[in-house]
């Protein structure tokens, strides 16, 4: 493990913060923008955890930060799939382009 | 070179590459297979780096949980057999400018900023008592405890929890 | 004495002797690996052969009788037919992705694996999050179902996907629980520990009612995550004609059905390992001439004694109990499975911080 630098973890870390950020931009429907939040959040993950183990190894500050963002990305994805249902059911769409009033 | 580095680099190239492929798959429920293994190859990542409880909660709540939800909601709204439209040429050229600008950014203020006092250490922390440490820390109510994040979490999580069956449910025919 | 631990270690010691540290590493892996494929190929032969010897009792019938003495081959036959057989891909499927689902299946198979423990000393990897990666990894096989369900293009096949997902993902939690209330017992999550905890009696015995309980409810549970009967929603024949593998032939239907067996097997092991003590055998208390005398019989043969036992009880619910609605399997789950689960983790950790148990 100590044969790579840390950089080269920080590196793959950006690189999926911005595929995520790619998808983000395309893509128009809830689902497939939802899992592009997924892999922001990932790549947020894995800078905690590697900071974590290359610069405070005797620490575990990292560890409960990304503890947290796993728990609260599992309740944000179950009220997005949520709005998403609800939203299928009034549009039958889920672009979110199709959800241009402000009421049903 | 050792075969270490030769398991991170294969990691890290497998990370992307379906974490590309998940968010320019036309094919939506091929997107989300592609986003599980993206998410197995970090919770690899995390194996490599010795954190195994890390792992294992990564995959417990990521592959387990979410991504069987979104399949679940892919079930419930899409129909088998029919992709995805393709984005605007636009829309396309200018995220993947955005992208790209963003990315080569950070890369150079990373490589500038890059020296780290990275510690020489090899597991510290013996990985045997690492999940006691965790638990004892995550409850412990000394200076350094985090039993209150945790129990804040633990909130948030019961109000997702009912604001998620209040958003979903069916409101019966008359109701209105 | 010849044992397996005596035989791996030897390997070890050679292989290492041998060659450099990564090649004799690379070359543990592949044996590791080609042993696991025997295993799940025996597995598959037995297992199908108990199942139809073990319904053809239940039924006062002879069950198959003709290839090899007592039918002792039948299942060899059966999975040559299979083999010869043509592995179609309809036409509208997802190609690669129905291609990829029984693979999906038979490697997550192979995964939770890895910290089982067979006999005294014989693991793949005694990781120190034993339980947790086994229940980690166990979540994973709902994937391969949902895929195939999805990828075959076919109503029913989507709907056998969607029953086995929300079967699997709602008992995985009584599963966990029961899982849970064993570690508070032990402190810790490493197979190894749980096994040498219960050097002195099993944990169904040492944890009084609550482990019973929590031994009962994780038999349910394995039974409905395995997608067996009564809990066989997912591949009802009467409804469903197939479930989730109604369009696959060939071989491919045959690493389903493997993987349905194996998991049998996996999920009856990690319930043998934790409440029947895996590999150590029957001792109670400090009768020391008892414990002496069951010492001479092998671990291993503790270890498959107890995992085939439990599989056949599995095997007896299927003749025995009628198939449940998908609502009535639902509401067994979370209206009295998982209060039921919860408030005896409650009474499991009262009884270990109290110290009530043997």
């Amino acid at each position: 493990m100590n044969q790579i630098p840390l950089s080269h973890i920080l590196f793959v870390s950006t690189a999926l913060f911005f595929i995520g950020m790619y998808g983000l931009f395309t893509r128009r429907n809830m689902i497939t923008m939802l899992m592009a939040v997924e892999l922001i959040l990932n790549s947020v993950n894995i800078n905690f955890i590697a900071f974590n183990k290359y610069l405070y190894p005797e620490k575990l500050e990292g560890v409960f930060f990304s503890l947290f963002i796993i728990a609260i990305a599992a309740a944000e994805a179950a009220v997005a799939i949520a709005i998403i249902i609800n939203l299928y059911r009034n549009l039958h769409s889920i672009d979110v382009e199709a959800a241009d009033e402000m009421k049903f | 070179m050792n075969a270490s580095a030769v398991v991170f680099y294969i990691l890290s190239a497998f990370i992307l590459a379906t974490g590309l492929l998940a968010v320019t798959s036309r094919k939506i429920f091929r997107t989300a297979i592609w986003l599980l293994f993206s998410l197995t190859g970090v919770a690899g990542l995390y194996f490599w780096l010795g954190m195994q409880f890390i792992a294992a909660v990564q995959v417990v709540v990521y592959v387990g949980g979410i991504v069987v939800l979104i399949i679940f909601s892919i079930f419930l709204t899409q129909q088998s057999g029919k992709d995805l439209p393709s984005p605007l040429r636009r829309r396309t050229v200018f995220s993947a400018l955005a992208a790209c600008i963003g990315f080569a950014l950070t890369c150079l203020l990373l490589s500038r900023y890059s020296s780290f006092r990275v510690k020489e250490s090899d597991y510290d922390f013996a990985p045997d008592m690492s999940i006691s440490a965790i638990g004892n820390q995550l409850l412990s109510t000394s200076e350094h405890g985090y039993v209150l994040p945790f129990e804040v979490i633990s909130i948030l999580l019961l109000a997702a929890m009912i604001g998620c069956i209040v958003i979903a449910m069916k409101s019966k025919p008359g109701d209105k | 004495m010849l044992s397996i631990e005596n035989i791996t270690h030897s390997i070890d010691v050679w292989l290492y002797g041998t060659f450099n540290p990564t090649a004799a590493l690379l070359l543990e892996s592949l044996i590791v690996g080609l042993c696991a494929i025997t295993l799940f190929a025996v597995l598959g032969l037995v297992l199908v052969l108990m199942e139809r010897k073990v319904s053809a009792y239940m039924q006062i019938r002879l069950g198959p009788n003709r290839v090899g003495p007592g039918g002792a081959l039948q299942t060899v036959a059966d999975t040559l037919k299979l083999a010869m057989k043509e592995g179609l891909t309809p036409d509208g499927a997802d190609k690669f992705l129905f291609n990829l689902a029984p693979f999906m299946v038979i490697v997550v198979a192979m995964l939770i694996l890895v910290p089982v423990a067979f006999a005294k000393g014989t693991q793949i990897w005694d990781i120190n999050i034993g339980v947790l990666y086994i229940s980690a990894v166990s979540s994973l096989s709902v994937i391969g179902i949902l895929m195939a369900g999805w990828a075959s293009n076919n109503k029913y096949s989507l709907l056998g996907a969607m029953r086995s997902g929300a079967q699997i993902v709602s008992y995985e939690l009584s599963a966990g629980l029961s899982i849970i209330s064993i570690v508070t017992l032990t402190g810790s999550l490493r197979i190894s520990d749980i096994i040498d905890s219960q050097q002195d009696g099993w944990w169904l015995f040492k944890g009084h009612i609550p482990a019973m309980i929590s031994f009962v409810i994780f038999i349910i549970a394995v039974t409905a995550e395995t997608n067996r009967a009564p809990f066989d929603l997912a591949e009802a024949e009467s409804e469903l004609t197939a479930g989730f593998h109604t369009e696959y032939s060939g071989m491919k239907f045959a690493l389903f059905f493997l993987a349905e067996y194996v998991n049998i097997f996996i999920v009856c092991a990690i319930a043998a390992t934790l409440f029947l003590g895996g590999w150590m055998p029957l001792h109670i208390g400090h009768w020391t001439a008892f414990n002496h005398a069951m010492d001479y019989i092998p671990s291993s043969l503790w270890f498959i004694g107890k995992t085939f036992f439990l599989i056949f009880v599995i095997m007896w619910f299927r003749w025995t109990f009628p198939r449940l609605r998908i609502d009535q399997l639902l509401s067994l789950e979370w209206k009295y499975l998982l209060p039921l689960s919860l408030f005896n983790l409650l009474l499991m950790t009262l009884i270990s911080i109290k110290g009530w148990h043997f």
